[in-house]
């Protein structure tokens, strides 16, 4: 189950951040979701050698805490997408898929004329699409 | 790692024993020690203490028993430091070699010694120590036989010399590879019988299973065959891990324990071979399926604290070990690629580890502390007997004595649980936790990690807190709240303020209480955009407007006095009282501008003093609710200028009292500062005084000890409110003014006052090089009265390239000056000499200074700037007057006025000169002839002759001059004499404008020379005195110009071409025409000559000729000739070409040139005219 | 989803804006109204290269980035893509259309069509039409400052129509 998605902006500032537990732990996905922008400058700077992944917006698992799983997307705007999940087994497919979903309704999102650039997201559509895709997380390609 | 012993953290080392001889044990054991690998040794004395390794007699007789354990805990010390793999037994010679008795001694030694290693197939090396290096002093009889005792191979009985060190360190080596050798076989074999136990696998129990892998295991990293010994950890590791749930051997609780102790020791053991051999992603990988297998392995609740510790002490070991090894550092990149695919950086950092063994160590305090409250009744049982760690690893009994006996009683699992809780309360978790927080903290800024740095500073911080460190807690979050503002994370910013509040106040600082307070007031956080409410958020309370709101009103009641906040237990409660004001600062970069933001703007950049502008102050503030300010003042770099608004309607309250007298005082209707939107006071300020007038501060006094002072910031560079600026809100600008918004300034430049005084520079036309030009300047007062009056002025280069001397580089000569300034004339100067004695007057070439006296108002001065050109150049000539109009005040206030003038220097009269020879004469000079071709080379005059030189001088200016004389001053050892032909004019020559000035000279060469100075000319003149303008425009000085003349060569001419001939002649008369060649040499000189007919002339007389002219004497060719054709005519050219010098010359068409009248003419001294040009020619 | 939007709609709205930004809200002040347009092409630009850099890796450097304007960029805006690109390999680069569709149904009095660059006032002072031609300039400039800007390269760009209907886009790199 997805637990959080975030879009975190070109200075490390959240634009979007959403969790969608019934816990109480928000906060402490809010610091997963910062903690992991740490991971996303460390493989953007460090590419790892393996050559299709180079500069490919999907980053991958960032990292693994004892309860989450955390992947990353870097669009060429810089503009950074985390994803929280509590899946144990994710298969790479999936995720790759929530990301290009999510970017597209990041890119109508932000296309808005009323939205300033670099500002954050408080369209509620995009929260209304956002559900959505994560609501089906995992379920197209299996179904 | 600690945690484990230290035969589980080092690699095994091989053991060998030395028995007898004990003097030499020491060098043999280092020796043994310092070689790799090393072995180490236990040294016996001797024989007798052989025992010590003697198997102790099992009980064969319950065959079946089931096996209580699976791995003893002394099994890997027991093989490391008691049972060696060889024996080393050393014999002295003299024994060996002595009478019966000892030999016997010798053989019975060594069957006490077989009895012992046999039973454990300990090895056996036999060493005959002997003193001197002769080997027959030992019998081959003895040493056979001793072998056979011995049972073993020759090459293992040595012959130990010890006299001599070349020997003892040849022994020491033989005996070393022996032991070496053996220790290996000895290894390798016992591995080996185990191993066939295993393949046999009639082992009954899997307990038997693992502990045989272990020790086949640990066999071969005796043998240091790192290969095996990981093949077989591994496979007691996975038996061990079948083990969960099929085990039923001890009570449930301590069943889990034993085998999560196990699968501790073993993973270490994996995980340190795996790393030491590179294979660090392997590593991790076996380390992630360990926690996966048994994370979820928590066992009985009220034990689950013991299982949490675990959990964390696995990841303190494999961070220590990942620290340790030497492979993290050199290795991550090439680890990542294969089976690290699926690895992240992160897992390969030790701080990860350390963060998450922090992680558990802080779940099981917790679980810990449930357990210990459920579990009070326990606290007192009798310790009388105790719970100890049994013989096998991961189980413990309880001692009870039993009478004399000790006995060992497995425990219950109740039993068990009062132990280890018993156990865990004397350990410090909070302290441990912070440690390993702080060690991850610190690892994770090492590698630039700064937000899971800060996530790390951020838990240690709380579990400060949690243990009541405020201080130490208040510190980390302050770093930790840096980064969160910076990044704008407003959650988690407001969870670290809410602490940091908590912990002002438990600390009972006020100031950091309310600007905390103040600040999580002010976050961009509402119930609308979307964070969701969060619940935990520690003392700060759940996220939202409301919680916003009651800071802000806790806050302001408490700052204006209203309200006081009970802090701590010894009830000291916070207040803002007379005796603890409160002043906050706000600067660009504090995290309150949020709170208070402060934007000047001047409308207008410069300002006249004196003319009243427009002020605007505008406030923002970005708290919930609205705030009322009872004062505001505002504070400029002039301090006179500082104003202060008063809240009407809080006049009653503010400090106005304090305010100093004679200050401005605005009364504003209200001051109330809304949520997000701009408050705008607009005034109007005067400034009397020039320069710059800043805003400095924007000071909100509220109640009467609350102070914030707001650094005054200009609309045009105002940055953007931190966190705000992420946010979706309405910006407005401080200004309605959309160019003011975007430009204002909260400075404000006050010009000078207009000057009232003119300044006039005059100048007639260009200057001349090398007179004094006169400029005068012309100060008239018109309106101001000129007090301490200055006059700069500068001589500037208009093309550029600044000032037009190197003042400082070369000392003052006119040759590099182009144009200098030479003084200053000021008419009254020389009538008030005493006041020109105070007077500032400097002069440099190209910058004066010059003071001004007092000019009443209406009055005139003026001065006269001499400039002379050494160059012609144009010039830019800068006068600023600076003065103050009042009287006084000297220092402040002066008024400046400049003007400029570009003045043109020229030279006013160009010198040119031309060299001639007599009239009709050519000298042959043989280096003209060659240089013919090249034209501009210095011309070449015959030594000892006459040559005239023609020296004009053109005015090249628009005015006319006065041409005084022109001499040539020749230097003093001159080698030529010049002389004027003509005498000087009485009456200075007038040269108008364009016209050119000449003058004939003579010059003989005296002497024959390269290059010959003939001297200088110069031109003494002035300008032509119209009268009345003369006296204004310059000096009527007299100038003098020189100009060196080029130096000429001189040569002695061989031969000299004399043309005789008429000076005219008349149509159909014959006149004789000649050729006079001289020859000055003493050589006998071949010449041709050629004559070209003429068709204005009939010729008698060969046309061409070879004639040979002796030394010293002359030839003449004479012809006849008659003109046909009257007027001016070319005369037949006649070409002479010398043999010797292979020179040709004629004469110019000039010296051929005869008039030819038509009849004779009648002229009335025509002998006097002719004989005067007869002579010329002569000369 | 693929939306069209009518090629003369657009241009009319350029139009549009260029004319009430400087014959009605800033009237006497052409250097606001210019920047208010550039700000315009400026968002434009920036919510463009969001959509359009959507399914493709990310620039390695600059010259990928700007080979992307010239190709991808250019072509889903102009239905071409730029005509020749040229740098000194020191963060200055040149896009040259040829035929700049926005300028293609604009005239010129052909007598000043010499006029210089439009960042130079005095020659915009000098040539009315210029001037106009370049209010319409600002706004592509806004569009490629925007979405360069947004794909983490800031620059100043500025427009030459030195020859109709031809037109380079100089852009420069701040370092």
């Amino acid at each position: 189950m997805i637990v959080c998605v975030a879009v975190v902006g070109h200075q490390n500032n959240p634009l979007y951040i959403q969790s969608f537990t019934e816990a109480d732990d928000a906060l402490k996905l809010h610091h997963i979701v910062h903690c992991s922008l740490d991971v996303v400058d460390e493989r953007v700077n460090n590419p790892k050698k393996s050559g299709p992944t180079l500069n490919e917006t999907f980053l991958g698992m960032l990292y693994p805490t004892e309860n989450y799983k955390v992947y990353g997307y870097l669009t060429n705007t810089k503009v950074k997408f985390i994803l929280v999940t509590t899946d144990l087994d994710v298969r790479d497919a999936d995720v790759r898929n929530f990301f290009r979903r999510f970017h597209a309704a990041y890119v109508d999102a932000v296309s808005n004329p009323f939205h300033v650039p670099g500002k954050k997201i408080t369209s509620t559509i995009f929260a209304e699409r956002v559900s959505n895709i994560v609501k089906s997380f995992g379920l197209s390609s299996t179904g | 790692m600690e945690e484990f012993p230290g035969e589980l953290r080092t690699p095994p080392v091989a053991l060998v024993a030395l028995v007898g001889f004990p003097e030499l044990h020491a060098p043999i054991t280092a020796h043994l020690h310092a070689e790799q690998p090393p072995i180490n040794a236990l040294a016996l004395p001797d024989i007798s203490k052989i025992s010590v390794f003697a198997r102790t007699p099992k009980d064969n007789s319950v065959p079946v028993r089931p096996v209580p354990g699976i791995l003893k805990r002394d099994w890997v010390s027991k093989h490391r430091t008691r049972i060696p793999a060889v024996v080393a037994a050393l014999f002295s010679s003299d024994h060996v070699s002595g009478d019966p008795a000892q030999w016997l001694q010798v053989c019975n030694d060594m069957d006490n010694l077989k009895a012992v290693t046999k039973p454990r197939n300990i090895k056996l090396v036999v060493a005959v120590v002997t003193q001197s290096s002769s080997k027959d002093e030992i019998s081959e009889d003895r040493m056979l036989a001793l072998r056979k005792k011995a049972e073993i191979d020759a090459k293992y009985v040595h012959v130990f010399t010890t006299n001599d060190p070349l020997e003892l360190e040849q022994s020491l080596n033989r005996l070393r590879s022996s032991l070496a050798e053996l220790a290996n076989a000895y290894y390798r074999d016992e591995g080996r019988r185990i191993k066939s136990r295993l393949e046999r696998k009639n082992l009954n129990s899997i307990e038997l299973h693992i502990r045989c892998c272990f020790k086949v295991a640990v066999y071969a990293e005796f043998r240091r065959d790192w290969a095996e010994g990981l093949k077989f950890y591994e496979e007691a590791y996975l038996s061990a891990r079948e083990m969960v749930g099929s085990s039923t051997r001890l009570p449930p609780i301590q069943r889990l324990v034993e085998i999560k102790t196990v699968a501790e020791q073993l993973h270490f053991k994996i995980s340190t071979l795996l790393m030491h051999g590179g294979k660090l992603a392997e590593a991790i990988m076996w380390f992630r399926r360990h926690i996966d297998t048994y994370k979820k392995l928590v066992g009985a609740a009220d034990a689950s604290f013991a299982h949490w510790e675990w959990l964390s002490r696995q990841y303190i070991v494999f961070a220590e070990l990942l620290e340790t090894s030497s492979a993290v550092l050199s290795d991550v990149a090439s680890a990542t690629s294969g089976i690290a695919e699926k690895l992240t950086e992160l897992e390969f950092y030790s701080a990860y580890y350390y963060q998450a063994a922090a992680q558990y160590l802080k779940e099981k305090s917790s679980c810990l502390e449930l357990a210990l409250s459920l579990s009070e009744h326990a606290d007192e049982t009798d310790d009388n007997d105790q719970s100890v760690s049994s013989v096998y690893v991961g189980q413990f009994v309880r001692l009870v004595e039993l009478g004399e006996a000790v006995v060992m009683q497995p425990l219950t699992d109740e039993e068990f649980i009062r132990y280890a809780l018993a156990e865990a309360k004397r350990f410090q978790a909070s302290f441990e936790i912070v440690a390993l927080l702080k060690k991850s903290s610190e690892s994770y800024n090492n590698h630039h990690m700064l937000r899971m740095a800060s996530y790390c500073g951020f838990k240690m911080a709380r579990e400060y807190f949690t243990a009541e460190k405020f201080g130490d807690a208040k510190q980390s979050f302050d770093i930790v709240a840096d980064l969160y503002r910076r990044e704008g994370w407003v959650a988690l910013l407001w969870e670290v303020l809410g602490y940091l509040r908590e912990c002002s106040k438990r600390i009972g600082s006020l100031k950091d209480f309310i600007e905390h307070s103040l600040e999580m007031a002010a976050l961009p956080v509402s119930d609308a955009n979307g964070i969701q409410s969060f619940m935990d958020c520690g003392p700060a309370g759940p996220l939202g407007l409301l919680a916003r709101e009651t800071i802000h009103k806790e806050v302001f009641g408490l700052v204006r006095g209203e309200q006081d906040i009970l802090l701590n237990e010894e009830n000291n409660p916070l207040k803002v009282t007379d005796d603890t004001p409160l002043f906050l600062e706000i600067d660009l970069v504090s995290p309150l501008r949020v709170v208070l933001l402060a934007s000047v703007a001047f409308h207008e950049q410069v300002v006249k003093p004196g003319t009243p502008t427009m002020l605007t102050v505008s406030l923002l503030t970005q708290l919930p609710l609205d705030v009322e300010i009872d004062q505001l003042e505002i504070q400029f770099n002039q301090t006179e200028y500082n104003f202060i608004i008063v809240n009407s309607q809080r006049s009653h309250l503010a400090a106005i009292s304090k305010v100093q007298p004679g200050r401005r005082v605005e009364m504003a209707p209200v001051l109330k500062v809304a949520t997000n939107r701009w408050l705008r006071l607009t005034y109007e300020i005067i400034s009397e005084q020039s320069g710059k007038l800043e805003c400095m501060y924007v000071i909100a006094r509220i109640g009467r000890h609350f102070t914030i002072s707001c650094r005054a910031e200009s609309p045009a560079s105002m940055n953007d409110l931190p966190l705000w600026k992420f946010e979706d809100r309405v910006e407005s600008t401080p200004i309605k003014d959309p160019g003011l918004a975007s430009s204002g300034q909260k400075a404000i430049q006050v010009e000078e006052p207009d000057p009232q005084v003119d300044l006039k520079l005059d100048s007639s036309g260009p200057a001349l090089v090398g007179e004094n030009f006169v400029v005068p300047v012309t100060i008239t007062s018109k309106g101001h009265s000129v007090h301490s009056g200055e006059l700069k002025i500068n001589l500037v280069d208009t093309k550029g390239g600044g000032l037009l001397s190197p003042r400082d580089v070369e000392p003052f000569s006119t040759d590099n000056l182009h144009v200098e300034l030479v003084g200053v004339s000021d008419r009254e100067s020389a009538d008030q000499s005493d006041i020109g004695s105070e007077n500032i007057r400097k002069i440099q070439p190209s910058f004066g200074l010059i003071s001004v006296p007092i000019i009443e108002e209406g009055k005139t001065w003026s001065c006269k700037l001499e400039i002379r050109w050494n160059r012609p150049k144009p010039v830019m000539l800068f006068v600023s007057l600076g003065y103050s109009p009042y009287g006084r005040e000297t220092s402040s206030q002066k008024v400046h006025v400049h003007k400029n003038l570009q003045i043109e220097g020229k030279t006013a009269l160009t010198i040119s000169h031309q060299f001639m020879l007599p009239f009709r004469q050519d000298p042959l000079l043989p280096s003209t002839g060659k240089a013919a071709a090249g034209s501009d080379t210095t011309p070449v005059l015959p030594s000892k002759e006459t040559s005239i030189l023609l020296v004009s001088a053109k005015n090249c200016t628009e005015v006319p001059l006065r041409l005084l004389s022109m001499s040539i001053e020749s230097e003093a050892d001159n080698k030529c004499t010049v002389r004027q032909k003509m005498e000087e004019p009485m009456e200075p020559a007038l040269v108008v404008p364009g016209e050119e000035f000449k003058k004939i000279f003579s010059v003989i060469p005296e002497e024959t020379i390269g290059n010959m100075n003939i001297g200088t000319v110069c031109l003494r003149w002035r300008r032509d005195c119209v009268r009345g303008k003369s006296v204004s425009s310059s000096s009527v000085t007299d100038v003098c110009t020189k100009q060196r003349l080029p130096d000429v060569t001189v040569e002695p001419p061989p031969l000299i071409l004399h043309i005789v001939c008429p000076a005219h002649a008349t149509l159909g008369v014959p006149f004789t025409y000649a050729i006079k060649i001289q020859n000055r040499t003493s050589l006998l000189q071949e010449i041709k000559y050629s004559l070209v007919d003429s068709q204005s002339f009939v010729l008698s007389g060969p046309h061409n000729d070879t004639i040979f002219i002796l030394p010293k004497s002359e030839h003449v060719a004479s012809f006849k000739v008659v003109a046909l054709v009257s007027g001016s005519q070319q005369m037949p050219r006649v070409t002479v070409t010398s043999t010797r010098y292979s020179a040709t010359f004629q004469p110019s068409p000039a010296a051929s040139t005869v008039f030819v009248f038509p009849s004779k003419p009648h002229f009335e001294q025509n002998g006097t005219g002719d004989r005067k040009l007869q002579s010329l020619a002569v000369e | 989803m693929v939306r069209e939007v009518s090629e003369s709609c657009v241009e009319s709205l350029l139009t549009e804006i260029v004319s009430s930004y400087c014959t009605g809200f800033y009237a006497n002040k052409p250097e606001l109204a210019a920047r208010r347009i550039e700000a315009i092409g400026f968002q434009v630009g920036h919510q463009l290269s969001e959509r359009y850099t959507m399914d493709r890796p990310r620039f390695s450097d600059h010259l990928e980035a700007i080979k992307f304007i010239c190709k991808d960029f250019w072509s889903e805006l102009f239905k071409k893509q730029i005509d020749n690109l040229k740098t000194n390999h020191r963060g200055t680069f040149v896009l040259q259309d040829n035929k700049f569709r926005w300028l293609a149904r604009m005239s010129m009095d052909p007598s000043l069509e010499t006029s210089g660059s439009i960042q130079d006032p005095a020659a915009m002072a000098e040539n009315k039409s210029a001037q106009a031609i370049g209010m319409h300039l600002y706004f592509p400039c806004g569009i490629i400052r925007g979405s360069l800007s947004n794909l983490g390269i800031p620059c100043a760009v500025s427009a030459d129509i030195s020859n109709l209907p031809a037109c380079s886009f100089v852009i420069r790199i701040k370092a």
